[in-house]
């Protein structure tokens, strides 16, 4: 009985703490889609390079020597973030602009077509180019922190939950990520102009706001930021030039069970998928994990197809 | 002010526009008529930069505005109050103001913006945080007029805001518009279907028939000419 609870407590505590990075990673992504409508499939590519980015941070560019085991990784993650901004700031500018935004109103579709076929190209580029230049050897971001633990308790009847020390700051850094960019979204006048050039980019540009470059900035920001949760997954999960493809997918669920465009919402679709999967090692085995994700998925969506955040009106 | 010239323009290759030529004087009130699909926002919408003309000039203070990038636009003064209203509905009544004045003289002056906006349509201070999409048609029109106002517009362009709503509510919009035009000095160029009301309280007026002016004068002449008493007038 006590190692039953043990064992509840033990995966819900992890399912807290990778949900709240999750949670992260899907808001990126639904950062980008709510304010732009495009489909992004090289965002999990984005965050693979978010990833080696907050590496060689770590590596070779002296984070480590600096700021040592401890503090170093989470330094080199949140340099991370800003590299991958600025690299997002310049895709969009030399091609998502190409295919989206106001160039593309008065095209069928809205130019959703293309910008499946050039998302699914940068990716492609990516983790090909990633294999090329990073080689296709197993990387991390792995500290004496990933292995050792906190120990909460002994709560009652002798039973206490460990937290993996780096997994415990990771979702520390994740939550405070989270509502810095929450507030810079509903508070600052930047924030105000991306919610309103997604609301209505023909009634924004009335405003004076250019929607394309609110569109860039939504999507230099929704870059960072899920490079910096690719950073914080690193430094527990070991990773390669292909494994944005394994983490895409759970950023869509993520996105679409918060509800298509609700930035927080995308947040507690992420928390969600993180909780689902750590929970159901109790009862399942480890390979079915993604099995489970997308059978609560299945249902939620079932239940609640406009997801937790989405609204069922048509846009006025 | 507003010096519009042989504008010709449309979607894909069919003119809406065919040859327009308007001219609005500072501080006068000007109104353009005419039925559906004469061109009337199709006209707007070339002004703000939505639609690129296929021929024509449109000099706004001795500028040409068709080289100046529809972003750009509303900071020169210009304020287009749309048709439809198309108030941001996920952003609280305060915030659409606050997007009204994003341009550089509205952020300038906010404050006293502010005050005369709530002074004028005080139902928009009382809904403050409400979300726009909440309102009903008549208090989005408001917030449109009131989100055009907080840009500190030297032209206000207003196209048909009397549109779906209740005949008592459009009454209404307009005393206010009437009221706010007394004590702006405001610009005003109005698009509107309800031809009696807007041709009453414009000093000059156009009517736009399938893309071309077929008629343009003072409200006086306008009124007792008799094509438009009746064809709008139902005289």
């Amino acid at each position: 009985m006590t190692a039953a609870l043990e064992g509840f407590l033990q995966a819900l505590t992890a399912g807290l703490l990778i949900g709240a990075v999750y949670g992260l990673m899907c808001v990126g992504l639904g950062l980008i889609f709510g304010v732009m409508r495009v489909i992004n499939f090289a965002q999990g590519d984005f965050m693979m390079l978010g990833m080696y980015s907050a590496f060689y941070f770590f590596t070779a560019l002296g984070v480590q020597a600096t700021f040592g085991n401890a503090i170093g990784p989470f330094v080199a993650i949140l340099l991370a973030g800003p590299v991958l901004a600025v690299f997002g700031y310049a895709v969009h500018l030399a091609l998502i602009s190409r295919v989206s935004g106001t160039r593309t109103t008065s095209l069928e579709g809205e130019g959703h077509y293309a910008q499946l076929i050039l998302t699914l190209g940068i990716a492609l580029i990516l983790q090909n180019g990633g294999l090329i230049v990073f080689g296709s050897v197993l990387a991390s971001i792995r500290t004496p922190l990933s292995s050792s633990a906190w120990e909460l308790g002994p709560l009652f009847h002798d039973v206490s939950v460990f937290v993996n020390k780096a997994r415990g700051i990771d979702a520390v850094v994740s939550l405070v990520t989270m509502i810095l960019l929450t507030l810079l979204i509903t508070r600052s006048r930047l924030g105000k102009s991306l919610r309103a050039a997604a609301d209505n980019p023909t009634a924004a540009t009335y405003m004076g706001i250019d929607v394309d470059r609110a569109h860039r900035v939504a999507f230099a920001l929704g870059t960072g930021i899920t490079a910096i949760a690719g950073g914080l997954l690193a430094t527990n999960y070991p990773f390669h030039p292909f494994v944005g493809v394994e983490y895409v997918i759970v950023m869509y669920a993520g996105v679409v069970l918060g509800g298509m465009g609700s930035i927080i919402g995308a947040f507690w679709g992420g928390m969600t998928i993180g909780l689902v999967q750590q929970m159901s090692t109790l009862v399942l085995p480890t390979q079915l994990q993604n099995a489970a994700i997308f059978a609560v998925f299945l249902l939620i969506i079932f239940f609640r197809p406009q997801g937790f955040f989405g609204r069922m009106v048509e846009r006025t | 002010m507003l010096q519009i010239e042989g504008l010709t323009a449309g979607y894909s290759a069919i003119p809406v526009l065919n040859g327009v030529s308007i001219k609005v004087e500072q501080g006068q009130f000007v109104a353009i008529v005419g039925p559906n699909g004469a061109g009337k926002t199709t006209l707007f919408k070339t002004i703000s930069g939505i639609v690129r003309p296929s021929a024509g000039t449109i000099t706004f203070e001795g500028t040409d505005l068709l080289s100046i990038h529809p972003a750009r636009r509303p900071h020169l003064g210009i304020a287009h109050v749309p048709e439809g209203r198309q108030v941001f509905p996920s952003l609280t009544v305060m915030e659409n103001l606050e997007m009204g004045a994003m341009t550089e003289a509205g952020h300038r002056d906010w404050k006293r913006n502010i005050e005369r906006i709530f002074e004028w349509l005080p139902v928009l201070a009382e809904r403050r945080d409400q979300f726009a999409g909440t309102l009903s048609g008549g208090q989005q029109q408001m917030l449109a007029v009131g989100r055009g106002l907080a840009s500190s517009p030297k032209l206000l362009m207003l196209d048909e805001p009397s549109m779906g709503l209740a005949p008592t509510v459009a009454d209404f919009i307009f005393e206010r518009l009437i009221e706010i035009r007394r004590q702006s000095k405001l610009t005003i160029l109005l698009v509107e279907q309800r031809v009696a009301e807007a041709l009453e309280s414009a000093d000059h007026g156009y009517v736009l028939e399938a893309g071309r002016v077929a008629l343009e004068g003072n409200n006086e002449t306008l009124r007792a000419d008799d094509r438009v008493r009746k064809a709008y007038l139902g005289m």
